[in-house]
C-alpha cells in the first residue's frame, strides 16, 4: 500500500488535530489546554484547505484560532489561576469528566473511522476555484438560507448588547 | 520523473530565497530607520562601520548573536522560547502568498542529456487562490506571539504590554478587514493575481450604465477605494505596533512591553516579525490599491516584446519578470519609508484616544465605504 | 479528490521558519557567554524579572481592566459580522449581471443594519470609554 502526497498530508494534519485535542483535556495548566486548543483549531483549518474549502479554512482560522481563543488565551493569562488548576489535576469529579471526554472524542473518532467508507459521504467531484466555491457558498447563503443569516445577524446583535450588559453588572467573585 | 524533481527543488527554493529576503531586509530597514530618523532629528547616525555605516548591520547581528542569556528566572520557558519562533511566522506565511511579478514561462531546454520542461513558475510562493482571507487568516494568528511572550516573561510590564498590544490588534484588525469588502466588491475576487490583472491599462470604469476612460490615470484601486486606502494603511501601522499605535512599548509607562524579557536575537526575532509585518502591510497595499507590479502605461506584453528583442529566449522571460518585481519593490519601498517617517514624525495617541479611533472612527468609516461602494458599483452596473 | 498539493508549500515554510526559530533560539544560548559565578544570590538576581529597582512582585497582583474582556468579546462578533460580508461582496458583481443586485443589496442592507445598531448601541453604552 503506497500512500499519496494527499494521503500524507491528511494524516499529518489530522494526527496534529487529534494529539492536540487530546493535549486539550490532559494538560492540567489551562493556558496550555488553550494554546493546544488554538492548535487543533489551525490543524482543522488545514484539513479544510485540503478539501479545497478554502474560505472555511479562512474562516476558522480568523474567526476560531484568531478570534475566540484568543479571548480564552487572555482570560486565562489574567486570572491567577492557581485554584482552578489544582482542582482540575486531581479529585474524582475532574477525573470522572477526563474519563468521560476521553471517552467522548474517541467514540467520535470511532464513528467517523466506521462511518468514512459510507457511501452517502459522496467523494467531490470537479474543484472550483477558491473565488467561485466562495460564490457558491454565497448563493446559498444568502438565497436558501437567508432567514439564518439574516436571523445569526439579530442574534449577534442580542449577543453583543448582552456582553456589554453581563461587562456592567457589580458584585461576584472577582468585584473590586 | 526528473521533470518534477526540477519543479520540486525550485519552488522549495522559492520558499527559502522568500523567507530569507525578508529575514534579509529587516537589518537593512533598521539601518534605514537608524539613519532616517537620525536624519530627521538632525543626527548623524550609525556611520563609522563601513561606508555609510552599512556594516553596522553585520556587528549588530554578530553582537546578537553572542549575547549572554538571560530567562527569567520564574518564567514558563517553553512561552518564552516558542513566542519569538511564533513572532515570525505569520509574516513569513503571508509575505510568501503575495504575487511578486509575472509568472516566469520556460521554454524546453537540454540539460545534462534530458530535455526540460516547458515550466511556468509563479513569482511567488504559493498561489492559494484565496488571497487575502488566507493573510487575514494568518496575521489573526500574531496574537499568539504577544500573549506567549507577555505571560512566559512572567513580568507584569510584559504582561500589560501583552494585553495592550492584543487588544490593539484585534481592534484595528476589524477595521483592516472591513475597509478591503470595497475592494473584493469592486473586484469580485479572492485571488491576487486576478486583482492584480484587473489593474493594467488605464483607469477604466462604469458609472450610470456607461463606461468612462481616463487615460492618463493607471487603473488602480485606490482610484475606485480611496477612503479604502487611507483606513488600509492606518489599521496596518497598528497592527504592525508601529508608532503613532506604539502603545504596548510605550516607554513612559511599561519600559519596553512585551518584549521587556528578551535580549540578542530572540528580540531581534520580534523584530523580524515586526518588519517583516510592514513589509507584508506595505505589498498589500501596493497589491490592492497602486497596481500591484504593473507599470503604469505599460502592459506586460510590451515589456516581454522588448526584452524578447534585446535578448530573447527564456532570458527574455526571466528579465521581465525582474522588471515587474522591481516595479512592485519600488512600491514596497517607498510605503515602507512612510512607515519610518511616520513613526519619526507622530507623536504617540493615548490609549483612549486610540482605542476610539479604532472603534468609534474607523470602523463606522469603513462601514460607511462598503455601503458607498456597494452603492457606487450597483448605480454603476446596473 | 482532494487538493492538498496547494496546501504543501504552506506547512514547508511554516515548517522551515519553525527550524530556523528553534536553531536560533537555543543556538545563541549556547553561544553566549555564561553567568559562572558560584554565588547563588549572583544568578537568582541576574534572572529575576526587570523591575525599576524595587524586588519584582511578578504577577501576583496583577490586576487587568474588564475592558480588554469586552473588547475582545466584541471584536468577536464584529469579526464574525464581517467574515459574513466577505462572500457576499466577491459574489455582488455577478449578481448584477443576473439581475439580483438589488435582492443582494437588501440582503446585505439587512445585515449591515443590524451592524450599525449594535455600533451604535456599544458607543451609547460607553462599553467603548477607556478611562
Amino acid at each position: 500500500m503506497s500512500l499519496s502526497l494527499n494521503d500524507i498530508l491528511f494524516y499529518f494534519l489530522a494526527g496534529v488535530a487529534v494529539l492536540s485535542a487530546l493535549g486539550v483535556i490532559l494538560q492540567s495548566n489551562p493556558i496550555y489546554c488553550a494554546l493546544s486548543l488554538a492548535l487543533t483549531m489551525v490543524s482543522v483549518a488545514g484539513l479544510f484547505a485540503s478539501l479545497s474549502a478554502w474560505f472555511v479554512a479562512g474562516v476558522q482560522l480568523i474567526v476560531y484560532a484568531g478570534a475566540v481563543l484568543v479571548l480564552f488565551v487572555m482570560v486565562l493569562m489574567l486570572f491567577d489561576t492557581k485554584a482552578e488548576k489544582r482542582a482540575f489535576s486531581k479529585g474524582i469529579v475532574s477525573g470522572f469528566f477526563k474519563i468521560a471526554s476521553a471517552a467522548m472524542i474517541f467514540a467520535i473518532a470511532g464513528g467517523a473511522a466506521s462511518m468514512s467508507g459510507d457511501a452517502r459521504f459522496s467523494k467531490l467531484t470537479g474543484i472550483a476555484s477558491a473565488t467561485q466555491s466562495t460564490k457558491d457558498l454565497a448563493d446559498l447563503l444568502f438565497k436558501k438560507y437567508l432567514f439564518s443569516f439574516e436571523a445569526m445577524g439579530a442574534l449577534l446583535l442580542f449577543i453583543a448588547i448582552g456582553a456589554v450588559a453581563l461587562s456592567r453588572i457589580q458584585g461576584g467573585t472577582h468585584a473590586d | 520523473m526528473g521533470k518534477d524533481v526540477f519543479e520540486i527543488t525550485v519552488n522549495i527554493l522559492k520558499m527559502f530565497v522568500i523567507f530569507l529576503m525578508m529575514v534579509q531586509a529587516v537589518p537593512i530597514l533598521v539601518w534605514l530607520e537608524r539613519r532616517g530618523s537620525a536624519f530627521i532629528q538632525n543626527r548623524l547616525g550609525p556611520n563609522r562601520v563601513g561606508p555609510l555605516g552599512l556594516l553596522q548591520l553585520a556587528a549588530d547581528a554578530v553582537k546578537f548573536l553572542f549575547k549572554e542569556e538571560f530567562v527569567p528566572r520564574q518564567g514558563v520557558r517553553f512561552m518564552y522560547f516558542f513566542a519569538p519562533i511564533m513572532a515570525m511566522i505569520p509574516g513569513a506565511l503571508s509575505f510568501a502568498s503575495l504575487p511578486l511579478s509575472v509568472p516566469i514561462k520556460i521554454e524546453p531546454f537540454q540539460m545534462l542529456g534530458q530535455m526540460w520542461g516547458p515550466y511556468t513558475f509563479a513569482f511567488q510562493g504559493y498561489d492559494l487562490g484565496i488571497g487575502i482571507v488566507f493573510v487575514l487568516g494568518i496575521s489573526s494568528l500574531g496574537v499568539y506571539s504577544l500573549l506567549m511572550a507577555g505571560w512566559g516573561s512572567s513580568n507584569k510590564y510584559s504582561l500589560m504590554g501583552a494585553v495592550r498590544a492584543s487588544a490593539q490588534a484585534i481592534s484595528y484588525e476589524l477595521a483592516l478587514s472591513l475597509s478591503l469588502v470595497g475592494i473584493l466588491i469592486v473586484y469580485g475576487t479572492f485571488s491576487f493575481n486576478e486583482i492584480v490583472a484587473a489593474q493594467t491599462g488605464p483607469l477604466t470604469f462604469r458609472a450610470f450604465g456607461a463606461e468612462h476612460v481616463i487615460s492618463w490615470l493607471p487603473n488602480w484601486g485606490v482610484f475606485y477605494q480611496p477612503l479604502g486606502a487611507l483606513l488600509f494603511f492606518s489599521a496596518t501601522f497598528a497592527e504592525a505596533n508601529r508608532l503613532p499605535f506604539d502603545l504596548p512599548e510605550a516607554e513612559g509607562e511599561l519600559v519596553a512591553g512585551f518584549h521587556t524579557e528578551y535580549a540578542g536575537f530572540k528580540l531581534l526575532m520580534f523584530f523580524i516579525g515586526e518588519y517583516g509585518h510592514m513589509m507584508v502591510a506595505s505589498a498589500l497595499l501596493a497589491t490592492f490599491y497602486l497596481g500591484g507590479y504593473n507599470i503604469p502605461g505599460v502592459m506586460p506584453d510590451d515589456v516581454l516584446a522588448f526584452w524578447q528583442s534585446a535578448v530573447g529566449g527564456n532570458l527574455a522571460s526571466i528579465l521581465t519578470a525582474v522588471t515587474f518585481h522591481l516595479s512592485l519593490l519600488l512600491r514596497i519601498a517607498i510605503l515602507l519609508w512612510i512607515f519610518i517617517q511616520v513613526r519619526w514624525t507622530l507623536p504617540r495617541f493615548r490609549y483612549d484616544q486610540l482605542m476610539n479611533l479604532g472603534w468609534k472612527s474607523m470602523l463606522p468609516w469603513a462601514l460607511f465605504n462598503v455601503c458607498v461602494t456597494a452603492l457606487w458599483v450597483w448605480f454603476g452596473h446596473k | 479528490m482532494t487538493n492538498s498539493g496547494a496546501l504543501l508549500p504552506v506547512i514547508i515554510l511554516a515548517a522551515l521558519v519553525l527550524v530556523f526559530g528553534v536553531i536560533i533560539v537555543f543556538g545563541t544560548g549556547l553561544l553566549g557567554p555564561k553567568n559562572t559565578s558560584k554565588d547563588p544570590a549572583s544568578q537568582k538576581v541576574k534572572n529575576m524579572p526587570y523591575e525599576c529597582g524595587l524586588p519584582g512582585t511578578e504577577m501576583a497582583d496583577t490586576k487587568i481592566s474588564i475592558k480588554f474582556y469586552l473588547t475582545a468579546i466584541l471584536f468577536i462578533l464584529f469579526d464574525i459580522e464581517i467574515i459574513f460580508m466577505y462572500p457576499w461582496a466577491i459574489k455582488f458583481l455577478d449578481s448584477i449581471q443576473d439581475g439580483t443586485g438589488g435582492y443582494m443589496l437588501g440582503v446585505m442592507g439587512v445585515f449591515v443594519l443590524l451592524f450599525v445598531v449594535g455600533l451604535i448601541w456599544e458607543v451609547k453604552s460607553k462599553a467603548l470609554d477607556w478611562n
